[in-house]
């Protein structure tokens, strides 16, 4: 059989470049120096996983592990490494890191959402959510020399909470609208098209998305912090107010990093579960929910830190590349669609 | 209708009884929410662009269109003036609404008129289309800097940028897209 040419191969979606690699790998190196010197020891995990966490807002990838003599099992493609990584917390792991692909299925593939991408998780111990923004700064500004506008990454970043930026871009104050009815009078009356089955969060993301996101400001990285309890997350409750300890790193307007100060408390992991759980029934694919995660922190577990970032996304911005297909050797996007 | 995750660039819709086309479409996922598609739609009856975002679950209407040949006659400054090259029959269009197209369209050509329930909504262009350079300096002698350009004007009034070495009366091929220069044409 003749051997396919170089040029058939290289017309198989765009080819990869020599700088491209080279930026990778520099992004890589960067990475895993900066944490080392911080202390985290860096860990890899499985990426099948016989069940998983719930996201309701999350679709899974699912394959079945064959079996001649017994029941085949479904096991799940992971979309984040969190499951395993707690784990190794509890199991005395120390601070950790891990640079791993991540799969999420049905996500409309485009300029920012690959199906398969490459995430950054990290988890600090004896930290909260805003020892993590230093640290996320730091780090930026250790990877800004990869930059042709190494300013924009470097340290300090710009603060601003969920409550702010809604005042500030749609005069809504939303500390006082906790009731959906109230949420809902005003989405419409900001000419969202609100529809009659919208929770609460739906409300909310549907004003976030319109009329808050767009318009945060650009000029730095900014971290949005203290989100509404009302969109569930696996982050820990501020008390008597209604937000979570968590933040969202926008940078150029693109989400590139998602933090919280993580949820421990056994009551409050097992309610998200029931409620997370529910909410995943109406998914396209069904998953597992793992059993052990709501008993997974024992009482008096250390407070701690975790942040997810968006690998590819960094490599984006940094290089000031239009699209996640053009820092992604091979993206899927690309083979799909050929 | 269709799920708002469904609409394309090109899509057209009917929003509160105008009709629109989707000029730009993205994707957006905010952490731990729901899938939304934030969209650019131009009203096809006004120019107006609208930036809304929806849940792609969101229904929205879209609309049933049908391309028909016809031929551009003339612009009298208010209207684009059509003749539908099957029927024979003339019709016109507002000049407002097509301000991005009419710079591009050269009288006697026939082009592809989107039409929906007898209301022409869009006109297609080629994507290259040959030009005639009407107006053009000539090139600044001595001025050999590589990839050096200048503004020429064609014969519908588009300003278009060129390499020195074009002169007036010869013709250009132009991307009707991005507005820019493709090559020289021979003829």
């Amino acid at each position: 059989m003749p051997l396919p040419l170089l040029e058939e191969i290289q017309s198989q979606g765009k080819p990869v470049t020599r700088e491209l690699m080279e930026k990778r790998a520099r992004l890589f190196e960067e990475t895993r120096g900066f944490f080392k010197n911080q202390g985290y020891l860096e860990v890899d995990t499985p990426l099948l996983a016989p069940y998983l966490i719930p996201e309701s807002s999350i679709e899974i990838f699912k394959t079945d592990l064959l079996s001649p003599y017994r029941k085949n099992k479904e096991l799940y493609l992971i979309p984040s490494p969190e499951i395993w990584m707690k784990r190794l917390l509890v199991q005395g792991s120390g601070n950790i890191f891990q640079i791993t692909k991540s799969f999420r299925n049905w996500e409309q593939t485009g300029r920012l959402h690959e199906n398969e991408f490459t995430l950054l998780e990290w988890y600090t111990l004896e930290a909260d959510y805003k020892f993590s923004m230093e640290i996320t700064e730091d780090y930026l500004s250790a990877t800004a020399f990869l930059s042709d506008n190494p300013d924009m990454f470097k340290k300090p970043f710009l603060r601003l909470s969920m409550q702010e930026a809604f005042l500030e871009n749609t005069g809504l104050d939303l500390e006082k609208l906790q009731d959906r009815e109230h949420l809902f009078e005003k989405a419409r009356e900001l000419d969202l098209n609100p529809q009659n089955e919208d929770t609460w969060e739906t409300l909310f993301h549907r004003i976030f998305v319109s009329l808050v996101e767009p318009r945060l400001p650009q000029d730095k990285p900014l971290f949005l912090y203290d989100y509404p309890t009302q969109a569930p997350c696996l982050a820990k409750k501020i008390p008597g107010t209604p937000w979570v300890e968590r933040w969202e790193l926008y940078i150029h307007g693109v989400e590139l990093a998602n933090c919280f100060t993580e949820e421990t408390d056994r009551e409050a992991l097992r309610e998200y579960f029931s409620r997370e759980g529910l909410a995943k029934e109406k998914a396209e694919v069904k998953h597992s929910l793992d059993p052990l995660f709501p008993e997974l922190f024992p009482k008096g577990f250390p407070k701690t830190s975790g942040v997810a970032l968006g690998f590819d996304r960094l490599l984006m911005l940094l290089t000031d590349t239009p699209s996640l297909g053009g820092v992604i050797f091979f993206p899927l996007s690309d083979i799909v669609e050929s | 209708m269709i799920k708002a995750g469904a609409i394309d660039k090109g899509t057209f819709l009917l929003i509160k009884e105008d009709p629109y086309v989707v000029v730009e479409r993205e994707f957006v996922n905010p952490g731990k929410g729901a899938a939304f598609v934030r969209l650019k739609l131009k009203n096809l009856r006004t120019g107006q662009v609208l930036r809304p975002s929806m849940k792609t679950q969101d229904n929205v209407e879209e609309i049933q269109v049908t391309d028909k040949s016809c031929q551009y006659l003339y612009n009298d400054g208010e209207s684009l003036h059509f003749m539908d090259t099957d029927t024979f029959e003339q019709f016109e269009v507002p000049v407002a609404s097509f301000e991005d197209k009419v710079l591009f369209m050269k009288d006697g050509q026939s082009y592809k008129v989107v039409v929906w329930e007898n209301e022409p909504l869009d006109i297609k262009l080629p994507l290259k289309e040959i030009y005639v350079i009407t107006e053009a300096e000539e090139a600044i002698k001595g001025d050999t800097v590589t990839g050096a350009t200048k503004t020429v004007t064609v014969e519908t009034g588009l300003t278009v940028k060129v390499p020195i070495f074009i002169k007036q009366g010869e013709k250009i091929l132009v991307n009707t897209e991005t507005r820019e220069y493709v090559e020289r044409v021979n003829t």
